[in-house]
């Protein structure tokens, strides 16, 4: 008895010497690194499961997954651009989250397959000390005060930056590319990602950025930069972060578990850290919140509807990138 | 006892080498040309060859970004060998006043990775930068632009060509130069007709070093010159993967077409020097005693001092205030001046630790694979008749080209196929390997040059006295190049322990170097704490430089 008992416990002993290291849940996150990382040691903290990141920029996890597709490795991905979990999606790469806080999402931000982590909205940045007048809206940036000061992420390179100009160009159609042909006679120069965007803009090289991500800024401003992050009167996008499970993860349970922890209360209060809007409406924010954000009006039906491509091509000819 | 020592003949070696080499670049490489020809590969389908190619070569944009990326390559090797050779040949020949510290100050652009540099030179001359702070000027129109890409790239890779003169020239000693004096000839025409030929191969090896680094590199073209509408063959690449849907067979397209140039300019190379190799470490004492400027010495070291300033201290300079600076926006004044970042990296938690560690173990982990590698490499090539010997020394000499997002891919691809039983991937392994692919050129380019000049009478005596291949490898040939060979891999661990852009996509999961630590820190917009680690990676390698190199000059 004595011996079967201690054979057993010398057994299990074993057995959890070798399953210890507890099946690592494997994530591929685009975004704020620090956020990433303190909630993969929450949620280790919480269900003893760890969490193993890959933490780039959209086009890198994009491309880390593109690479992987024969033997994928990635359980849950988190990326900065909706359009390319509507693309994983078409092509039946997910499977439903089935979080039961995902309810607590607003419909838009939430599909059966993929649901925001958190928001970003594209805004004006400007620097307060470059002496030129306050903008208020998107076309002050095509005033003769700003003059060469302005620059703009290449949608090309920065999910959110796109977002900004599919959604122009949707909502106004020739408007918006007058607009930008404007920006473009006024000397406005495209500059890789969102960060690019930014520098020359808190040294003062440039005054001001045409769209660039807030919480990033945000949190540039936090840290005593004399920025002011602004949300033009006339209307601007939000760029939801979208996470999702993959078809081929091994481990969808706690694939799921790890979305449903992201979007508690304790995992939305680490997302509002971050400066980001918390994807679900009743949690709290640290920042403007959405309802006090001007949003451009929701497309009747498709008919501007550019495809990315295209969409990219139109801009990349008028501002002369290859 | 040892009567049945082990025994290594050449061709044994020349396996050995091959295989190595064959897995370290041929395997990735491999696996990008098939991804450049079948589109589907990486869903693990061999389905519609070359389908993609209509629409890539249709597009007039892979001419321009082609004949772009050989200007911009022209340019920076004429601009490099106009500054290298000139001060690399008084640096060899003559005693210059502080040569050590020059030597010294050509090695930090390395250690500096070569977007902070351009980091670093677009705050200190754009508007607003901290020379208009300082001086009331700024330099925009010029920065940014095709003419500031070369000046950036050239300021950085310069020293290749520096140290490969001013080593060949110091090793071969003015001894023939010498007999030409003796035999009549003027001291200009002894440089042009027996110093200068003497060292070709080195000058010629370098060179093709700074046209493929200058080919291959991303962050300052796309920096400085995307707002001038100049694009190379790496931004589109980089484009195609960045860009969602992303490109994989266009991107691998591109990379072939980039491999090929280099190629091309290896061909060339080899075209030109094929036969013009010159025996000078024969064994006999060379006089390698260095001739006094005379009245050149302060004019010489002015221009040292001159282009040090320029080449390293302004974007030092620009790299250090930033990272003192608490707030960008605030400018240079003194309320606005602190240590705080740093603190920020030594208190935050461990993470900055770690990554030191990380990147150190891998770039001396590199460093010592690369410099084993390259000393065979380079036996295999020079020394022996193998068959396929330019093959192995083509195959060392491309990864240079090759941009290191194209080697990250192509080692996913390659590693990342369910068929192996063990596999690197997704480990610190997969990291060493994109290092030693990427970094295999410059130990065997410097231990081919250095090779080359040593006399076979020197093997042929060692063998003759009953000294195995090991032994004659171990006990001659590698006290001959261990110089060059040290110097190269010091400039491997430091490119190595820097080392961005194959390591942001190849990162296995949970672990991270200082490059990522920084890039991360930028992403967030802490331009000053990322600066701020820099400093402390390119502290850390200046002072493991000098500690070795203070150790060799006492030996």
């Amino acid at each position: 008895m004595t011996t079967a008992r201690t054979l057993s416990a010398l057994a299990l002993a074993a057995a959890s010497l070798f399953a210890l290291p507890a099946q690592a849940l494997t994530v591929y996150s685009a975004g704020p690194g620090k956020l990433i990382e303190t909630l993969a040691a929450d949620f280790k903290a919480k269900t003893g499961v760890p969490v193993d990141v890959f933490q780039a920029d959209t086009g890198k996890v994009m491309a880390r997954l593109q690479a992987e597709a024969t033997n994928p490795r990635a359980d849950v991905v988190i990326s900065a651009s909706w359009d390319s979990a509507q693309d994983l999606d078409r092509r039946g790469m997910l499977v439903a989250h089935g979080s039961a806080n995902a309810q607590k999402v607003a419909p838009q931000y939430r599909q059966p397959n993929y649901v925001a982590q958190g928001l970003s909205v594209l805004s004006i940045v400007w620097n307060t000390r470059s002496g030129t007048p306050r903008p208020a809206d998107w076309n002050d940036l095509t005033a003769p005060a700003f003059k060469d000061k302005v620059t703009m992420p290449d949608p090309a390179q920065s999910g959110a930056s796109l977002d900004l100009l599919s959604a122009l160009q949707q909502r106004q159609s020739d408007k918006a590319w007058e607009l930008f042909g404007r920006l473009k006679a006024n000397g406005m120069v495209i500059s890789g990602p969102n960060a690019q965007a930014m520098n020359p803009v808190l040294q003062g090289a440039k005054a001001a950025v045409f769209g660039a991500v807030d919480y990033v800024a945000l949190g540039s401003q936090a840290k005593g930069e004399s920025i002011e992050v602004i949300f033009p009167k006339s209307g601007t996008v939000v760029a939801p972060r979208p996470m999702m499970v993959l078809k081929s993860s091994k481990a969808q349970d706690d694939a799921r578990r790890f979305i449903d922890f992201v979007l508690s209360p304790e995992g939305q209060a680490r997302v509002a850290d971050a400066y980001l809007i918390p994807a679900r409406a009743d949690a709290a924010a640290r920042r403007t919140a959405i309802k006090d954000i001007q949003l451009l009006p929701e497309p009747q039906g498709n008919e501007n509807y550019a495809s990315r491509a295209a969409l990219l091509h139109r801009f990349s000819t008028l501002f002369g990138r290859r | 006892m040892a009567a049945h020592r082990l025994r290594v003949g050449p061709s044994a070696i020349a396996a050995g080498t091959t295989a190595a080499l064959l897995g370290l670049v041929a395997l990735p490489l491999a696996f990008v040309l098939l991804q450049a020809l079948f589109p589907g590969l990486a869903e693990g389908s061999l389905a519609a060859p070359l389908s993609h190619l209509r629409a890539l070569l249709g597009d007039d944009a892979l001419l321009e970004l082609t004949l772009n990326t050989l200007r911009l390559g022209a340019c920076v090797v004429l601009l490099s060998a106009l500054i290298g050779i000139p001060l690399g040949a008084v640096r060899g020949l003559f005693r210059l006043p502080g040569a050590a510290l020059w030597d010294l100050m050509f090695l930090i652009p390395f250690m500096i990775p070569p977007y902070i540099a351009a980091l670093g030179w677009i705050m200190t001359l754009q508007p607003k930068g901290y020379a208009e702070q300082l001086l009331g000027l700024h330099a925009a129109p010029f920065l940014f632009s095709f003419p500031g890409v070369v000046f950036v790239m050239t300021l950085n890779v310069f020293p290749v060509v520096y140290f490969a003169v001013s080593r060949t020239l110091a090793g071969t000693g003015s001894r023939l130069a010498d007999v030409g004096r003796v035999c009549g000839g003027g001291p200009w025409q002894c440089f042009f007709r027996i110093t200068l030929p003497l060292a070709l191969p080195a000058i010629a090896a370098s060179l093709l070093l700074v046209f493929a680094m200058a080919i291959e590199e991303y962050g300052t073209p796309a920096a400085l010159a995307a707002h001038a509408g100049f694009f190379v063959l790496v931004t589109g690449i980089e484009r195609r993967f960045s860009d969602w849907p992303i490109d994989l067979p266009g991107a691998s397209t591109l990379s072939v077409v980039l491999v090929l140039l280099a190629m091309l300019a290896f061909w060339l190379q080899r075209r030109l020097l094929g036969a013009q190799v010159f025996e000078t470490t024969t064994g006999k004492p060379n006089d390698t005693a260095r001739r006094a400027l005379g009245r050149w010495q302060w004019p010489v070291t002015a221009l040292f001092a001159g282009v040090a300033l320029i080449a390293t201290a302004t974007p030092l300079a620009a790299i250090i205030v930033t990272a003192c600076l608490k707030t960008l926006s605030g400018g240079l004044a003194p309320g606005n001046l602190g240590l705080g970042h740093f603190a920020a990296i030594f208190t935050e938690g461990e993470a900055a630790l770690r990554a030191l560690t990380t990147s150190a173990a891998l770039g001396l982990g590199t460093a010592v694979v690369t410099g084993i590698l390259g000393l065979l490499v380079a036996y295999c090539v020079v020394k022996t008749r193998m068959r396929g010997r330019v093959l192995l020394d083509a195959l060392s000499v491309m990864p240079n080209t090759l941009p290191g997002i194209v080697v990250a891919v192509g080692l996913i691809l390659a590693w990342n196929q369910p068929f192996w039983p063990a596999t690197p991937y997704n480990s610190w392994l997969i990291l060493l390997l994109a290092y030693c692919c990427l970094l295999i050129p410059y130990p065997v380019r410097y231990a081919t040059a250095a090779l080359a000049q040593i006399g076979d009478n020197m093997e042929a005596a060692a063998r003759v006295h009953g000294a195995s291949l090991l032994q004659m490898l171990l006990r001659i040939l590698l006290p001959l190049l261990a110089p060059s060979l040290l110097a190269s891999m010091l400039l491997v661990f430091a490119v190595a322990s820097r080392e961005l852009v194959a390591s942001l996509l190849l990162a296995p999961t949970g672990i991270q170097t200082t490059s990522l630590f920084i890039w991360r820190q930028f992403e967030q917009g802490s331009v000053g704490q990322g600066m701020a680690m820099s400093v402390v990676t390119i502290l850390m390698t200046t002072t493991l430089m000098v500690g070795v190199t203070a150790w060799q000059a006492r030996r």
